[in-house]
């Protein structure tokens, strides 16, 4: 064994995960070289002390933020599988559940006075109709400019509840899962995608947000909506990830796997 | 390894539905993972907040994870990917300070050794904080994770020859910048 080969030893050498036949080479070459012999101490001796170094505790509320996390995925989940939310959450969402509460005060009132005067007929519910969504895509379109990341999750939240023709929320998802600072908004905001994928908008425009997105966990969600819509205009930015030195391992096998469903 | 297999199947369940599983997971690694970002980042509030994303980012894309795919190795690449996503809003990352903690003495009985061993130690913790990043997380990985060289390759997407000789690149780097810092305090 010469210096260079002990080299290659040294990670086995500390770990202490050494076959025997290369320890007792080591051993040989120590014996006849004394700077190797010093060095490997000397790394030993750093490695040894850093076994020493506390090992620091994170804070009991980690623990609790988490459960809360992970009841509220449950919870999340749950709500997403049953049919439309009803009243649920009305009166605990903050200043925009006070908000809806006092717009459709007014709303009722007005529709009232309305309705009173035209009588109910399908106009009079389709105009009634038209003002839910208009207030949906009020809250919708200001939770998503919110300063705080948890308002803006909110706003994609609330986006499911805006018909899918909606062109400005889509703008609005589109402009997230592009541009927000926050991964898990952008993550959200692909998901929400779904609700609005036949909407032409979309097809045709994802490909783009691939090659924009930074992170390896957006691209993949991104990867399998494409997938999911059978949008093949992506195929070709799919391509172009997957050869890129600069793709996460990851994302370049899920491109791969996209490339092979888009056949 | 009875435990690893044992995660394997909890990740497995979890990715089936039973996302309650999630919380043994939690309760076996939280700790090896804000170690792990706590040596990276050198902040406190920074690496419980990429835990959390970490168990985030698991059950929102329990589907990725492969029948029999070592859990640990999957997870810790759900780590780095956070890591990676994180520090570009973090780019200011102070270095580690942890300027009056405790090491444990050991069986040491004599006042003056625990002294200089306390004083080495301190030094041992600028010079690891003055490493950079990519070595830093090999000795994390290899050192304070106890992770395998083998799981380290899996983590990193390259070979177990590449990974050992990062290895002897960062201890070797580490006890450099450690005798300078000594040889500065000793001037």
């Amino acid at each position: 064994m010469n210096c260079d080969q002990v080299k290659e030893h040294i990670a086995d050498y500390l770990a202490g995960t050494l076959d025997p036949a290369a320890a007792e080479e080591l051993d040989e070459h120590f014996a006849r070289c004394s700077a190797c012999k010093q060095e490997t101490a000397a790394l030993s001796e750093t490695w040894e002390m850093l076994g020493v170094l506390q090992q620091e505790q994170p804070s009991t509320s980690l623990r609790s933020r988490f459960y809360q996390s992970l009841e509220a995925y449950q919870q999340g989940l749950a709500a997403a599988a049953a049919p439309a939310p009803a009243k649920r959450r009305f009166f605990d969402w903050g200043w925009y559940g006070w908000a809806w509460s006092a717009a459709l005060l007014v709303l009722g009132i007005g529709a009232g006075q309305w309705l009173g005067v035209r009588g109910r007929g399908q106009a009079d519910l389709a105009r009634l109709q038209d003002e839910v969504h208009n207030m949906r895509q009020m809250v919708t379109l200001s939770l998503l400019t919110q300063q705080s990341a948890s308002e803006r999750l909110r706003g994609v939240d609330y986006s499911f509840r805006v018909d899918q023709s909606d062109t400005q929320v889509l703008k609005a998802l589109l402009h997230a899962v592009n541009y927000d600072p926050n991964v898990n908004v952008r993550l959200a905001a692909v998901d929400a995608l779904r609700k609005f994928s036949s909407s032409p908008s979309v097809r045709g425009t994802l490909d783009q947000s691939l090659m924009k997105q930074e992170s390896p966990m957006v691209q993949l969600a991104l990867i399998d909506l494409i997938v999911d819509m059978r949008d093949k205009t992506a195929a070709p930015s799919l391509a172009s990830l997957e050869r890129s030195a600069a793709t996460d391992k990851n994302v370049k096998e899920k491109a791969q796997w996209g490339l092979s469903q888009l056949q | 390894m009875p435990e690893a297999r044992a995660d394997n199947v909890l990740m497995q369940k979890v990715r089936d539905g039973d996302l309650a599983k999630m919380a043994v997971l939690f309760e076996r690694h939280h700790r090896a993972l804000f170690r792990y970002f706590l040596r990276l980042t050198g902040n406190r509030e920074f690496s419980e907040d990429l835990v959390q994303d970490v168990y985030f980012r698991m059950l929102k894309y329990r589907h990725s994870y492969r029948d029999g795919s070592p859990f640990t190795s999957w997870m810790y690449q759900v780590a780095r990917n956070a890591h990676l996503d994180g520090a570009q809003k973090h780019k200011n990352e102070t270095p580690i300070d942890q300027e009056g903690v405790e090491e444990p003495a050991g069986a040491d009985p004599d006042p003056s050794q625990i002294l200089v061993r306390k004083q080495d130690l301190g030094l041992l913790r600028r010079a690891l904080a003055a490493l950079p990043v990519e070595k830093r997380e090999l000795l994390v990985l290899s050192r304070f994770q106890n992770l395998k060289y083998e799981q380290i390759a899996d983590i990193l997407a390259c070979d177990v020859g590449t990974v050992k000789v990062r290895v002897f690149r960062a201890i070797k780097a580490l006890t450099q910048i450690f005798f300078e810092l000594a040889g500065e305090k000793a001037s």
